[in-house]
């Protein structure tokens, strides 16, 4: 138990329960996620990821089911509810839009305000948060509404940083973005992470970033999971991630096909620095 | 959670009041409303009770729902109920201790105010809100007000502006629950405090909210403009309405229903007003 994070058991989730418009996100998913790992969360649209996110800081409460974070029964005392949203952290979908504050700086502070720090101590971790993202200090007391897209969505995640979550759960954080604001989010994530120690959990649909930076992958289907393990052991059921609209990173196909026309390279080939050192080994390691 | 607000009440379905055409439902509703104020005695108050009855069962509309959607009502029916039942002083003494009396006109005023509520409020709502969508309902407006356009009214403009209206309150309303749980994981706390206290929590969910609002309305702007919307002016629709004879059916059902009422009334006067 002490290196789980936060654990699932048997959760399911009914939206507009017993009305015309009744839908199960979520059907009887066990899930545990382990201390200091980065789980992916990959699946169709529709297939419950949003909702498990949700459920893990406690802003669903699952229609059956328990959830478990720190090794707490969230839903134990409903009234504390509150505090699990500072030990898991979560980040929505497209969070530039829940911006409010007039400055940089006092927007990021809203969480840790919320949680009763005093004023040094939020400075401070403003002022971490800010540098974990790659937000130069020079932008605390501008506008979040005059900065680009890509800077708005740091902010966002600052916001959510500097409440030093334990888990740190992000909904498609690199949704929308150009490859450069994507590597920006990301590194920031793994900088909070490397810094922290926390859990962190990741939605994606990108199997390169899944294969990138994540040590666990979940793959959800129609509410229920599919598949879960390392990127290698998902990743190597190609047949059954295609089966539910999904696939593999774009690289494992290449040296899949590579493989097919008689080169002798590793099937397990997930990122584009291991496929170089694969090819490299090919060539001799001299060139490329 | 404030997605469970019903405003366009619309309860999807396919009865025959859902079938009917809505521009005979405005007139349906209206036409009965005019019912309900024809009653004035019990026996015409219970022909209404029980015709509300049966168009609550043609509707198809679940009883819980009506019931739910009565809930904020009551409030305004209990203030209207004391103020009859202590300030009415018609008919005979029923109760009188220390400084209050309570006659039997005032508990009669009282019942009879809460039915008419109740059935003005359950009946439209089956006849017309529950049973046409938001679209099908201002569609029917525009066609029922177009005469109007000769007085150059931009009858088509105002159920444009309407439509669109309509069409934004889920989106906006999802939009307040997306922008509420976001600032709620960041500790937000909407739901205790003094009235202050909340108003001032509600801040950061009304910026980003009409933030987003006017972004909206921008692209939607951009979009009409750039599929050459440019008002009613010799549009034509996708969907046009022709009357069955399921409509004129409902219409006579309702005159009916009239004439019922005020034959109790006449006949049975039982306690008459």
């Amino acid at each position: 138990m002490e290196n789980t994070a936060a654990k699932l058991c048997g959760v399911s989730y009914i939206y507009s329960e017993k009305t015309p418009f009744e839908k199960v996100a979520v059907d009887g998913v066990d899930v545990t996620l382990e201390e200091g790992m980065v789980t992916g969360l990959i699946g169709h649209t529709g297939s419950g990821k949003s909702t498990v996110a949700q459920m893990l800081n406690g802003l669903l409460r699952p229609t059956s089911g328990e959830v478990y974070v720190l090794g707490r029964n969230i839903w134990e005392n409903p009234k504390d509810i509150r505090r699990v949203r500072f030990e898991a952290g979560l980040v929505f979908q497209y969070p530039e839009y829940q911006l409010f504050e007039e400055t940089v700086a006092r927007d990021i502070a809203f969480g840790p305000r919320n949680m009763g720090l005093p004023e040094e101590e939020i400075s401070s971790r403003v002022a971490e948060a800010m540098a974990f993202v790659g937000l130069d200090a020079s932008l605390s007391e501008k506008s979040p509404f005059d900065l680009s897209g890509g800077q708005k969505r740091r902010v966002a995640l600052a916001g959510v940083m500097a409440m030093q979550p334990k888990i740190l759960i992000l909904d498609e954080p690199a949704a929308g973005l150009d490859p450069r604001g994507r590597d920006e989010i990301l590194s920031g994530v793994v900088r909070y992470k490397e810094r922290t120690g926390a859990t962190v959990v990741m939605i994606s649909h990108s199997m390169e970033d899944m294969a990138r930076y994540c040590d666990r992958i979940l793959v959800m289907n129609d509410g229920k999971p599919y598949l879960y393990g390392t990127p290698e052991v998902v990743f190597s059921e190609a047949e059954r991630l295609e089966k539910v609209g999904l696939s593999v990173p774009q690289i494992t196909r290449l040296m899949a096909e590579l493989r097919r026309r008689g080169y002798p390279v590793s099937a397990s080939v997930y990122t584009v620095e291991a496929a170089l050192a694969e090819i490299r080994k090919l060539t001799g390691g001299d060139r490329a | 959670m404030i997605r469970d607000i019903t405003l366009g009440q619309f309860f999807p379905g396919h009865s025959l009041l859902h079938r009917a055409d809505p521009r005979i439902k405005i007139i349906l509703s209206i036409l009965y409303i005019v019912l309900v104020f024809l009653a004035d005695s019990v026996s015409g108050y219970l022909f209404l009770v029980l015709f509300t009855a049966l168009l609550i069962a043609i509707s198809g509309i679940p009883v819980s729902t009506l019931v739910k959607s009565l809930k904020p009502l009551l409030f305004i029916v209990l203030f209207t109920s004391v103020i009859n039942v202590f300030w009415n002083r018609e008919g005979e003494l029923l109760v009188s201790f220390w400084k209050i009396a309570i006659y039997t006109g005032g508990v009669f005023t009282a019942v009879f105010m809460t039915v008419r509520i109740m059935m003005l409020l359950l009946g439209t709502g089956v006849i017309l809100t529950y049973t046409t969508s938001p679209i099908a309902l201002t569609d029917a407006m525009e066609r029922l007000l177009s005469p109007l356009k000769v007085l150059h009214i931009p009858v088509h403009d105002f159920a444009m502006m309407m439509t669109i209206a309509l069409r934004f309150i889920p989106t906006l309303l999802e939009e307040t629950d997306k922008i509420m749980n976001a600032q709620k994981a960041r500790g937000a706390d909407f739901s205790t405090g003094s009235l202050g206290q909340r108003a001032k929590a509600l801040i950061p969910v009304l910026i980003p909210l009409f933030i987003s609002a006017f972004r909206r309305a921008d692209e939607l702007a951009v979009a009409m403009e750039s599929r050459c919307y440019r008002g009613g002016k010799g549009r034509t629709r996708m969907t046009s309405l022709h009357l069955h004879a399921l409509d004129f059916v409902l219409l006579f059902g309702l005159a009916l229903a009239g004439a019922g009422i005020v034959l109790c009334n006449r006949f049975v006067p039982i306690y008459a007003i």
